[in-house]
């Protein structure tokens, strides 16, 4: 029993990175497609296209930092803790990372027809950016409470 | 990542092909909105053609029977299997029958028998029972009945296609903000570049008559030139 919850508080400290990088990819994925999709039809504003569709990489980056905030040595008392929070916030990055992809999607497909409203239509995308900032901050702060933290 | 995805690519390379009315020609060729429809599966590409042959009756042959329209309409609809491209085949081939049936009353005909295939869809019988009525007592699902009544009455042509464009546009507007990334949307856009794409060649064929008229009137006695200066 007590390898298993150790292995949860494992994957704890991981998910937050792997999963925040599923997100991640999905997101840009999708923007990317969008963003190509836009380039065959336009004649300039290529950059632009490109840079929405790397807006979703930033929930890589908030998993990187949460799994080394949690990152410290796994016991029976700490692991579901770990668990709880890492998958969580990995859950959030995910989600988050899918949703700013299309929510990016639309914005490239919209400033595509009309380029006056290019920074309007990436509010929805921010929008979802702060949610991530929520899961990302509040994970920040709770796991300091943690045992084993600064170990 | 949801089957949704796949499509966004392919929405986006599409430009947005309104104004309708406006627009003197379709933003890109169909020989182009092909190449773009390339990446659709061999089967969805088979359900768009479905579509599009229930609805566009421009290369059918002026002497084709009501009955055979509405067979093909019926095939259509038993071979798509998707909720929103039924609506959309059924609910066009629902405004054809209510102008058909404005049309037969214009000329001064009864309501059609029984049995008689002359329309499609759930208003034949309705429209028949209530045929003294301006709108056929349908003015709440068709709101446009009356102004199309009036525009039949006063014979013209082209407000009544305008409208009627514009109702089958509306509707297709209405349900593209249902579909942003899915195969439904790229039905919708097909649909849409095909009504500009029919109101761009109206125009387009008046453009060239009234062309030729004024040729002829400015030339008068000399439209008939040979490159040589003789007069034939």
């Amino acid at each position: 029993m007590n390898e298993f919850v150790l292995a949860l508080g494992w994957s704890g400290i991981y998910a937050p990175m792997a999963i925040g990088a599923i997100g991640s990819a999905i997101g840009c994925g999708i923007a990317g497609q969008a963003g190509i999709g836009a380039m065959l039809e336009t004649e300039s504003g290529y950059g632009r296209y490109i840079g929405i569709s790397a807006f979703p990489s930033t929930f890589v980056i908030y998993g990187i930092v949460v799994m080394f905030t949690l990152d410290r040595t796994v016991t029976p008392e700490n692991a579901g803790g770990l668990f709880g929070i890492g998958v969580f916030a990995a859950a959030a990055f995910l989600y988050c990372g899918i949703w700013q992809g299309r929510a990016c999607a639309s914005a490239i497909n919209a400033a595509k027809e009309k380029p006056e409203i290019f920074g309007l239509s990436l509010a929805p995308a921010a929008i979802i950016e702060g949610f991530a900032v929520f899961a990302f901050v509040f994970a920040l702060v709770i796991s300091a409470g943690i045992p084993g933290a600064g170990q | 990542m949801s089957s949704s995805d796949a499509y966004v690519m392919l929405m986006s390379s599409l430009p947005k092909p309104g104004p309708l009315f406006v627009a003197k020609q379709t933003p890109l060729s169909r020989l182009k909105l092909n190449m773009r429809l390339r990446v659709l599966t061999p089967e969805e590409k088979e359900m768009l053609k479905l579509v599009e042959q229930a609805l566009l009756w421009r290369q059918l042959p002026m002497e084709v029977s009501d009955r055979l329209v509405i067979d093909r309409g019926r095939t259509a609809l038993s071979r798509i299997d998707n909720e929103t491209l039924q609506s959309i085949v059924r609910d066009r081939l629902e405004i054809r029958t209510c102008v058909a049936a404005l049309r037969r009353r214009s000329r001064g005909e009864g309501p059609p028998p029984a049995g008689n295939a002359w329309g499609f869809g759930r208003w034949v019988g309705h429209i028949a029972r209530n045929w003294s009525d301006p709108a056929f007592a349908l003015q709440g699902v068709f709101p446009w009945l009356h102004e199309a009544d009036r525009l039949m009455a006063r014979n013209d042509s082209i407000a009544l296609e305008r409208l009627l464009l514009s109702e089958a546009y509306k509707r297709l507007q209405r349900l593209e903000g249902e579909h942003a990334f899915d195969f439904e949307a790229v039905v919708i856009y097909v649909l849409k570049w095909s009504i500009v794409d029919r109101w761009a060649r109206y125009n387009a064929e008046a453009a060239a008559r009234r062309f030729e008229d004024l040729t002829e009137t400015g030339l008068a006695d000399y439209a008939a030139l040979s490159f040589e200066g003789d007069v034939r």
